[in-house]
């Protein structure tokens, strides 16, 4: 026994499903690298239309807008389950977890399934120009991180349903959703770019 | 977290404490054990390790290529060979040795200078480390087989496109970067919540060390300079070759110039990112070896924050010559010279320290006046580089190359042996030896200037880089000839160096838990630390907890000690898990095999969730322990 | 002091010129845009050097000042200077960053004077326009004329005629180069799909030697080109025998060597002005026996280094694109004959 000035600090809760969490901040960065990547990618689709004259370039297509509306609205309303989610997450109620991610993941997967088919109606391909390569790789990898995130839901999901509710289960769910927000809202710029850009920037210059 | 004021005395059970942490901060025993660690400790020292001897590596590439140089139409190696020497070096010294090299040594420190037990996810920390390790691999696999990259070490396009380099070495080249940005972008994410959640009590923003805050910048710039990298090698140049996009293509649209903006965006912070955790290493030193407190911490702290800023605006001086706007390039010549203020301050402010503490010379703190020596010389040049005109001359000749070894070499390579001899003892619990060091120091300052003082002189007589021969009559012959003495007397350096590590480690003077009187918290730890770091987490009094009275020191209690837990944090893990071993070498082997095919990347990323989702699968109800 | 300063100018004199080869170096400036640059050089050199001899003696200065011995004084735990030391260290610091503040401005204002300076150099007097055009590992050089029959295609080197400002076009036909005679200028980047220009002159008459300063490959390293600066009457009488076809074989060995050249795979690359040899990939021979090097400066154009060029390209320039013929014994010397009397 040694006696020392001390700081008793037993007295906290183990895990605090808020942005206390490292594992939020953690998230945070990761969302900050995806960020960067995306911004870096919309610098270089228009420095990429500086340097020519016809944007898009001929033979290409303008995409239609009408369908990626309705999916970004989709995804927009997906952030709802999202949110039931993550407040259910913090109150530790299962039921109101479920039910949010549920929304969520259908939600999510209407919104992958109306992206694919819009995709497919693009007139033009990664290897067409330049402009078929930065579209394509920016859906690509979008639509990589939404699939992933909603693959996470879907384990959360079944983990649920299996009975995990402890509280790094329910920090999971959180977490889960604060990536869900980032995606929905660094797509409203990314559709812009893609859907709208070509129509206001068009313009031979 | 508020700083403490009158804490209680409490009685410590000091001996049941040590004995529950032990059971619960074990390591699994055997291979398993090798493949499972998890705390920062050994994952630091691996990395340290590893990176050394991808040091050596390059090193060794680097003798063979002055050997070629040593004399005109030297015959000794050939144009493809040579090329892969020069590109294989400077890939590894920059993203196999110097990042990982940092990050080691902020995977060390940072948790023991905080006053935690680990890194905020000691599992994100492994995967980090086993990324990196595949990459090395994977470079060297390619190297041995003839198949390592020749475009040079930032893969100019066209020249590393599909058209003018068939075959598979840029594809090696420019994978290998997928590895090592996903372990550097680990790591930087890990110490950011490290740093900014798990401080210790009391440690508010103006307590923290200047070496946690160089490691917090230099993160925040890998979290912002690492997508472009990204987007250069992986989307830009791999997609470019694997699938035939047009992102460099001029004829379909593409420019190759955008691959330069977008390397360089990365490239030009790559540099600070290097140099920023040794400038934090530099601070660590002096204040330990002059006995004061560092002077002038807000003004250190800020130009470490403004040098993170200002790095991410001049990554167009590297483009000088290829004929951008003027305007827009002198605003890149005034930041340039901007960021040698930021380094001008921290320079004066550790003169102003030394002039006014105690110094002690030891071998870490001649490694830190080298360092000003060097760093400075290299740093003014750099002034010069960032003159257009001037630029226009030494671009891409022998003085550039000149120059970048005097700033990373001479700003991080030189802290960094510093920075060895400093916690070694801290390392292995034995101290290094200090004659030995001192003559270590003499040989590699000596071997350096020599090798790289001719070559300013060099470039500017007209000797351009990456050249594998040069005709007699140029009459660069003596001045060649000298750096390659100079690059013999550097690796007389590193070998006395070797010894010095090896021998001391066995039969080194028992070092005791602070050898140095050190002020910050890795001292208050044992030598070699224990895996829990702190029987009991210590509070930050003050910026100096170790330099405060120890009848002032304060201690935490009620941490919960039978299982892995810190302050302001989750569980850590539950037992030394696998999965980031396994989901590491799983995406290891995607990512290699999408170099040959692309369909790859289907199967690895599938499988990567799979060992993801034995990442994160909940274990057990939580409360319920084995 | 001067005596100091006279043997450190002394010494660096030594250092920088004890190297030989003047003929690339930027040291050597022959006309006003490396001149300019020259003096910005030196300017900042003598400045920058005072500034980095001043901060290491004031580190030596901060080291020697009171420690001597300290290792034998007692261990304190921590050394807290007084309040007034750290007041007169705060001004001194504050001090030396303004200063460098102030002196990274001066030399800021410096280099963008000098950079407007040579932006304004060239577009002022009567030149003349020649397009360069960067290839794996050779120069292609265009003296660009009105009038297409004036036109004027070399290759590895270039005339220009002393004074007068010379603008080039630079442009690439596959990898990023970059055009650098360090003598007349700083470098400028080929690169395919834009085209850079850079003024050049010369103030008197000489050879320079320029090479490609960005790596573009296998054989960066012998990718070199002559400038050659000449008397005005001197140039347009070069001008004007480049301008004429090729000359006509005078002996039958010559005769002999023309007809291999023709009956070879060396026409589909090469041209030759007055012969059916239209290749287009490969440098223009029309007056490759005028020139002073081959292989873009590898070897100097001797029939001996010739002959070996031609029987092994891949064994003097490794990797590089000539193919290689198997010529019949007795073939090679003829064609030497003829290729060497194309002047």
């Amino acid at each position: 026994m040694i006696r020392r000035r001390t700081l008793d600090v037993s007295g906290l809760p183990d895990i605090d499903v808020s942005s206390q969490e490292p594992i939020w901040w953690g998230q945070i960065c990761l969302c900050c690298i995806e960020g960067a990547m995306f911004c870096i990618l919309i610098a270089c689709y228009f420095y990429f239309r500086l340097s020519l004259d016809m944007w898009p370039p001929p033979g290409t297509q303008l995409p239609h807008v009408a369908i990626p509306t309705v999916t970004l609205i989709l995804a927009i309303v997906s952030c709802l389950g999202s949110y039931r989610a993550s407040e259910g997450a913090k109150k530790n109620e299962r039921g109101a977890m479920l039910r949010g991610l549920l929304l969520n993941l259908a939600l999510g997967c209407a919104f992958l399934i109306l992206r694919g088919y819009a995709w497919y109606t693009l007139n033009f391909n990664w290897a067409s120009d330049v402009h078929g390569s930065t579209v394509w790789t920016i859906l690509g990898l979008h639509t990589m991180d939404a699939t992933a995130d909603l693959l996470f839901t879907a384990v959360l999901i079944v983990a649920l349903i299996f009975g995990r509710t402890g509280r790094s289960m329910r920090l999971a769910v959180h977490v889960d959703s604060v990536v869900w927000y980032f995606l929905v809202l660094i797509w409203i710029p990314l559709y812009i770019v893609i859907y709208w850009a070509p129509r206001f920037v068009g313009a031979p210059a | 977290m508020t700083p403490v004021t009158e804490p209680p005395l409490g009685e410590i059970d000091d001996e049941g404490e040590r004995r529950a942490l032990e059971r619960s901060w074990r390591r699994r025993p055997g291979i398993a054990g090798w493949f499972t660690v998890t705390t920062h400790q050994a994952l630091g020292k691996r990395y340290i390790v590893t990176a050394f001897v991808f040091l050596l590596i390059g090193g060794v590439e680097a003798l063979f290529m002055r050997l070629q140089l040593a004399r005109p139409d030297n015959p000794l190696i050939g144009p493809d060979k040579y090329n892969q020497l020069f590109t294989t070096h400077g890939t590894t010294m920059m993203f196999l040795f110097a990042v990982p090299m940092m990050e080691g040594m902020g995977v060390y420190l940072v948790p023991l200078m905080l006053g935690t037990r680990n890194v905020a996810f000691p599992r994100l920390n492994a995967f980090g480390y086993w990324m990196f390790l595949f990459g090395g691999i994977f470079l060297y696999a390619g190297f041995l087989t003839n198949t390592g990259p020749d475009a040079g070490w930032f893969a100019y396009t066209p020249l590393s496109g599909p058209q003018f380099s068939p075959g598979k070495r840029v594809d090696i080249w420019a994978q290998m970067i997928t590895f090592t940005e996903i372990s550097a972008l680990c790591v930087a994410t890990e110490l950011i919540a490290t740093i900014l959640k798990m401080r210790a009590p009391g440690m508010s923003l103006t307590r923290i060390p200047m070496f946690c805050w160089s490691m917090l910048v230099q993160s925040f710039m890998v979290v912002f300079a690492m997508p472009a990298v990204m987007v250069a090698s992986n989307i830009f140049l791999l997609l470019d070759r694997t699938v035939g996009t047009h992102f460099s293509n001029a004829a379909e649209g593409g420019d190759p110039l955008l691959y330069q903006h977008v390397f360089w965006f990365f490239g030009h912070p790559e540099v600070y990112i290097i140099f920023i955790p040794a400038l934090g290493m530099v601070s660590s030193i002096v204040e330990t070896h002059t006995r004061r407190a560092i002077f002038g911490y807000p003004a250190m702290v800020l130009s470490l924050v403004s040098t993170g800023f200002i790095g991410f605006g001049l990554w167009v001086h590297h483009m000088f010559a290829t004929g951008l706007p003027q305007i827009g390039e002198a605003y890149f010549t005034a930041a340039s010279m901007m960021i040698a203020v930021a380094s001008g301050v921290q320079i004066f402010c550790w003169i102003a320290t030394m002039w006014s503490g105690r110094v002690h010379m030891r071998t870490p703190m001649y490694f830190v006046l080298g360092f000003v020596f060097i760093f400075v010389l290299g740093g003014l040049t750099g002034v010069m580089l960032a003159a257009i005109p001037l630029d226009l001359q030494v671009h891409d000749t022998f003085f550039v190359v000149a120059h970048f070894h005097y700033v990373l070499i001479g700003g991080a390579l030189f802290p960094l042996f510093g920075a060895f001899y400093h916690w070694f003892p801290k390392f292995t619990g034995r101290m290094m030896n200090d004659a030995l060091g001192k003559i270590n120091f003499w040989i590699l300052f000596v071997g350096f200037n020599l090798t790289f003082f001719p070559m300013h002189i060099l470039g500017l007589k007209g000797m351009t880089r990456r050249i594998y021969t040069y005709p007699a009559e140029m009459g660069w012959g003596p001045a060649n000839a000298l750096a390659t003495v100079g690059a013999c007397i550097i690796l007389i350096g590193g070998i006395v160096f070797i010894a010095n590590a090896l021998a001391s480690r066995v039969h080194g003077e028992i070092a005791g838990p602070d050898p140095w009187d050190g002020g910050t918290l890795e001292w208050a730890a044992d030598s070699p630390p224990r895996n829990y770091n702190f029987v009991n987490l210590p509070v930050a009094t003050s910026r100096y907890p170790m330099w405060t009275p120890p009848e002032e020191r304060v201690v935490v209690t009620g941490v919960r000690h039978d299982r892995r837990e810190a302050l302001v944090t989750t569980l850590m893990d539950a037992e030394p898990p696998i999965w980031p071993f396994i989901t590491a070498l799983l995406l290891g082997l995607g990512l290699v095999g999408a170099t040959f095919r692309f369909s790859w990347y289907y199967p690895a990323f599938g499988a990567t969730g799979i060992g993801l989702i034995g990442w994160f699968w909940p274990r057990r109800p939580e409360g319920v322990r084995s | 002091m001067t005596r100091a300063r006279t043997l450190f100018i002394w010494a660096a004199a030594v250092a920088l010129n004890g190297c030989g080869g003047h003929q690339q170096s930027a040291l050597d400036s022959v006309g006003p845009q490396a001149g300019k640059i020259e003096s910005l050089w030196w300017f900042f050199l003598w400045l920058l050097t005072a500034i980095f001899l001043i901060v290491i003696f004031a580190t030596l200065w901060a080291l020697t000042r009171r420690h001597r011995g300290i290792e034998q004084e007692p261990l304190e735990r921590i050394h807290l200077p007084s309040g007034e030391t750290e007041h007169r260290l705060t001004r001194v610091v504050a001090g030396a960053s303004i200063l460098t503040v102030i002196i990274l401005f001066a030399l800021l204002i410096a280099s963008v004077t000098t950079g407007k300076a040579l932006s304004e150099l060239g577009p002022k007097k009567q030149g003349i326009t020649v397009e360069v055009t960067g290839n794996q590992w050779w120069w292609y050089v265009r003296y660009l004329n009105g009038d297409a029959s004036r036109i004027v295609v070399t290759a590895n080197e270039m005339h220009i005629p002393v004074g007068r400002p010379v603008m080039l076009r630079l442009n690439s036909n596959d990898v990023i180069h970059s055009f650098w005679t360090p003598n007349l200028h700083g470098k400028r980047d080929l690169i395919p799909g834009r085209v850079n220009t850079e003024w050049i002159e010369a103030d008197h008459p000489g050879r320079w030697r320029g090479q490609c300063a960005e790596f573009c490959g296998m054989q960066h390293a012998h990718m070199a080109m002559w400038v050659i600066a000449e008397p005005e009457d001197q140039f347009e009488r070069w001008m004007e025998a480049q301008r004429a076809p090729s000359k006509q074989p005078s002996s039958a060995s010559e005769l002999r060597g023309r007809d291999v050249f023709l009956n070879n795979a060396c026409v589909f690359c090469h041209h030759i002005a007055g012969t059916p040899a239209a290749g287009q990939v490969a440098p223009d021979l029309t007056h490759v026996g005028s020139r002073l090097t081959l292989a873009a400066g590898t070897l100097p154009n001797t029939k001996g280094n010739l002959g070996g060029w031609i029987a092994d390209p891949q064994n003097v320039k490794p990797g590089n694109h000539m193919a290689q013929i198997d010529l019949p014994p007795g073939d090679l010397e003829p064609l030497l004959d003829y290729l060497e009397s194309l002047k």
